[in-house]
């Protein structure tokens, strides 16, 4: 249904928009309450190790990180015994539950014996250490959350009964709303109006005793379409956990939140609660915009837009944008690439009726690109869409998305009622904005 | 001096001595495991960051590109308004580990010459290609005469040196691609000056920077700005560099690698003294450009109308300041040092620098090296906190042991330059703040007079107990100003608005 975009000159080089796996593989260990991580690497990777950790806005007061800040000889040499001492040091310094050992790409090439170490040192230290082989290499932010998640796999413990009404939460992280953590709340909330208990998220704020008893779970739900599928998988065929709501869209916008409710209410028996959510939320919605923003009818309708999102908030964007903004989705531009996520965007197409131009695994030139070629008068995204909307003369532009510039104080949802009038209104203050005078003729006024 | 304060000294003395410790091997100038700065690649890159209509080609995983694009090139854009730019990489995977990048490299050198048309590709090495031993240099040199851009060759794998090898490595490269001096562009370029040691990018527009002072200053005395090497320079800019009177660097160390690489290669001089901040400093600067320019009077009559405009003020502050303490926060060496130096030659007073880790010993040897012989030997007391392992979680130990080290003095003799983020009893001039710039040169000058009246004007106002507790939690153990940013946040300015990390919060300074 859809028109694939195809790029020349990209065989060979790619202007990333991703991080690599390291930061993805932090992503899931900063997620882990009370664990200490020592980053085998140079000294470089520290800052990737960082960037995971802001993303779950950390406080400094509780990262325990560590690096062996490989040199030349310790590549050469070997640095078996620094990784060593730099182990025992963190235990003593940090008493954590466990320690995350991370091999990055000079560790992983140079081929430390990651698991064999641990396993030599283990009953010199109190906690638990966890080898993980986290070469940058390994693939984009999102391949290093799903290895960061199989390293976890050992960590949960086989229990046969489950709780009938209970579910695990995945990848609430691999999501571009800048404050993300704000969905997966919406998302608890919600569960517990249901009243569904969450027995463990995989991983922010995760106590390891949830983690273990994450076999518990009588179900789980994805919050991402562009992480994590592998392992639900694994944690179906290991657990007999299923994955639910996997193959609709994340709850963007009202249809797609009312659908994913009803769903949500169906398979936990609580659709009289979901029914009731759903009423709620769209008599709010409405609400809200008749009184503040009547003017999105004439503004937005019709308005030609190009997507450049994740997959998670981006398939909800579309039907959001052309069926309840009267929008014309022109362009949507992924930044990952699973065969789930296609599968839903082409239902959703297919739905919608409509056939936009669409591109997978998009990088910064592509996105660069597709902009430029397809005719569109505005565009959602982030900071970078932004300024390449501004050097390439499309006026309009939603920094919506992480990496955004705008300062957020306060965490806003996407998801569900609240989050799509968040989003609605960054929008509005944005069009807003676009079209203020910024060439005034101040003579003009002097001589009045 | 109290008694718990000397039991968390792990040196008090004077510079020179630290210096000499370090150098027999006496004290640790390691950085703790719980300490890391930016590797080789991030500083190289950084560098090559600020120079125009080039794309710097990363041969390694994608990771590495996209971490100096966010940093670096999202930060010009947000800040001064530069285009996107792209950080390009070979995108190394797992196979391509295994059985070598090099046809990867071919196809990107070729693909990056066809989509962005660049004057220059940097092929900047990373860890992954430098372990498996991509011959990096033999694909380029094959390529060079296939495509458009030059090419040149960048090695700075993440492992291969410390955080400043990145910095002094492009600044070397980048001789490479200038011209040998000529008479007819010696002629031309008579009356300019180099600024070396800039980095990045271009300056913001909004902001009266430092970089933009220099500039000011040197067409006040009558000379031109050839290039701010690498800040938003052009490849043409660099190609006749060599021909300028003379090379000022703008930072000591960092400016100092070029500045010398050109000296011994074109023989163009150079003028490095410390960074100039204060009257002294910045007389030393001017002084040091206008002999080589020839324009030793207009130089004057220029510092001689400036330092009117500041005279009422500057010297009210000297009045005051003079024989009194001055603490000066150490986390950034090369700007204590300065600092230190200002208030000591400038304001005639008694100068504490406050955990100066000994590691910038080694890192910033040139700036000492300059201080030491201008015969300045400023006092240093490290504590414990500094050196303790899990830096973040002992800095109240630091700020404790900061006030409980201030606690000997009384406000009316003491003044404390630092980050407002500390909060001794003791007057605080933060030099950091947006509003505080330009710090270079007399309107510098000015500007820390003033900070340094205001803050003495208010210093009966009690700190903000908002901002205390947004910086040392309650309840939050050892929570401190460091815990708010992955690195020395008080060592960025505000104005340094990293992309998406907010104020201060990046640790690749």
């Amino acid at each position: 249904m859809h028109d694939e975009l195809i790029f020349e000159n990209c065989d060979h080089s790619r202007d990333p928009v991703l991080g690599c796996a390291l930061e993805g593989v932090a992503s899931i260990v900063a997620g882990i309450q009370d664990v200490g991580m020592v980053i085998h690497s140079p000294q470089g990777c520290a800052a990737t190790v960082a960037m995971a950790f802001d993303s779950h806005e950390i406080d400094f007061t509780r990262r325990k990180v560590a690096c062996t800040r490989l040199f030349e000889s310790d590549i050469i040499m070997g640095a078996s015994e620094k990784l060593i001492n730099l182990v025992k040091e963190t235990d003593r310094t940090f008493k954590n539950k466990a320690i995350f050992v991370v091999g990055t790409c000079a560790a992983d090439i140079i081929g430390e014996n990651l698991e064999g170490l641990c396993r030599q040192i283990q009953p010199e230290v109190s906690a638990k250490l966890i080898p993980i082989v986290a070469g940058g290499f390994r693939g984009n932010i999102y391949d290093g959350m799903e290895l960061g998640l199989k390293a976890l796999l050992p960590l949960i413990k086989k229990s046969e009964i489950k709780k009938q009404k209970s579910v695990n939460i995945i990848a609430p992280q691999a999501n571009l709303n800048p404050t993300w953590f704000a969905d997966l709340k919406w998302v608890i909330d919600i569960l517990y109006k249901m009243e569904v208990e969450v027995q463990a998220v995989l991983a922010h704020n995760t106590s390891l005793e949830e983690l273990e008893n994450a076999g518990t779970a009588a179900a789980n739900i994805l919050l991402s379409h562009d992480s994590g599928f592998a392992f639900a998988k694994r944690m179906r065929e290991l657990h007999g956990i299923p994955l639910i709501l996997a193959d609709i869209p994340l709850p963007v916008g009202l249809k797609n939140t009312a659908r994913w409710l009803k769903a949500l209410g169906i398979y936990f028996d609580a659709e009289a609660q979901a029914e009731q959510l759903i009423k709620d939320g769209d008599d709010r919605v409405v609400d809200i915009l008749r009184r503040r923003a009547l003017m999105i009818i004439p503004r937005y309708r019709n308005c030609k837009i190009a997507i450049s999102a994740d997959a998670t908030i981006g398939i909800g964007l579309v039907r959001l944008l052309f069926e309840e903004l009267e929008m014309i989705p022109e362009l949507i531009l992924f930044r990952s690439q699973t065969p789930e996520s296609r599968r839903i965007l082409e239902r959703e197409l297919k739905g919608l009726g409509i056939s936009p131009r669409v591109a997978f695994g998009v990088d910064g030139f592509q996105i660069q690109k597709a902009l430029q070629d397809v005719e569109i008068s505005a565009v959602i995204g982030s900071a970078w869409e932004k300024y390449m909307a501004e050097e390439l003369g499309i006026k309009i532009a939603f920094d919506v998305l992480a990496p955004t510039n705008r300062d957020i104080y306060l965490d806003r949802a996407y998801f569900g009622y609240e989050g799509m009038l968040n989003m609605l209104e960054i929008v509005g203050n944005d069009w807003e904005k676009t079209f203020r005078s910024k060439e005034i003729d101040w003579e003009e006024f002097q001589s009045c | 001096m109290s008694e718990s304060i000397a039991d968390s000294i792990v040196f008090h003395g004077h510079l020179g001595e630290l210096y000499r410790l370090a150098k027999e091997g006496k004290i640790k100038t390691g950085l703790q495991g719980s300490h890391t700065r930016p590797c080789k690649f991030w500083t190289a890159t950084k560098i090559l960051s600020g120079i125009k209509n080039s794309v710097i080609l990363t041969h390694g995983p994608s990771g590495c590109a996209y971490g100096v694009k966010k940093t670096y090139k999202l930060t010009n854009c947000r800040n001064s308004g530069s285009m996107y730019e792209p950080v390009v990489s070979t995108n190394m995977d797992e196979e391509k580990v295994i059985y070598g990048g090099e046809k990867e490299l071919k196809g990107a050198i070729m693909e990056v010459d066809r989509k962005y048309h660049p004057e220059i590709i940097f092929v900047a090495t990373s860890c992954a290609t430098g372990i498996i031993g991509d011959n990096v240099d033999a694909i380029v040199e094959k390529m060079r005469a296939g495509i458009h851009a030059k090419l040149m060759t960048i090695h700075c794998e993440g492992f291969a040196g410390e955080y400043r090898s990145g910095f002094d490595l492009v600044y070397r490269q980048l001789t490479k691609l200038m011209a040998p001096p000529s008479p007819d562009m010696k002629l031309k370029l008579a009356d300019s000056v180099n600024i070396v040691g800039g980095k990045m990018g271009p300056e913001r527009t909004e902001v009266d920077t430092d970089v933009k002072e220099l500039v000011r200053m040197i067409e006040g005395i009558g000379a031109r700005v050839n290039a701010v090497i690498a800040g938003n320079c052009s490849l043409e800019q660099i190609r006749r560099a060599p021909n300028v009177a003379v090379n000022c660097a703008l930072c000591l160390d960092i400016g100092y690698a070029i500045g010398h690489a050109m000296l011994e290669e074109f023989g163009t001089p150079l003028n490095s003294t410390i960074l100039p901040y204060g009257v002294s400093a910045t007389e030393k600067w001017l002084q040091g450009a206008a002999k080589y320019l020839v324009m030793e009077e207009s130089a004057a009559a220029f510092m001689s109308r400036e330092y009117d405009a500041v005279r009422n003020e500057f010297e009210a502050a000297k009045k005051f300041l003079q024989g009194k303490i001055a603490i000066v926060e150490g986390h950034d060496a090369i700007k204590s040092l300065s600092i230190a130096h200002m208030l000591e030659r400038d304001f005639g007073m008694r100068v504490v620098i406050y955990n100066f880790h000994p590691w910038s010993t080694e890192a910033r040897e040139t700036s000492i090296d300059y201080l030491l012989e201008t015969g300045m030997d400023p006092e240093i007391l490290i504590t414990k906190g500094t050196l303790a392992f899990g830096k973040y979680e002992s800095m109240r130990q630091t700020e404790n042991e900061l006030l409980s080290f201030i606690g000997g003095f009384s406000p009316e003799n003491t003044v404390y330059f630092g980050s407002s983020l500390s909060f001794p009893h003791i007057p605080v001039v933060d030099l950091n703040a947006i509003l505080n710039r330009p710090r270079f040169g007399y309107r510098g000058a000015l500007k820390v007079a003033k900070c340094i009246q205001t803050a003495l004007e208010y210093s009966f106002r009690p700190r903000s107990w908002l901002t205390k507790r947004i910086v040392f939690p309650q309840n939050a153990g050892f929570a401190s100003a460091q815990s708010l940013t992955p690195k020395l946040g008080q060592d960025l300015p505000d104005c340094t608005v990293y992309a998406e990390r907010r104020r201060g919060k990046c640790m690749m300074s």
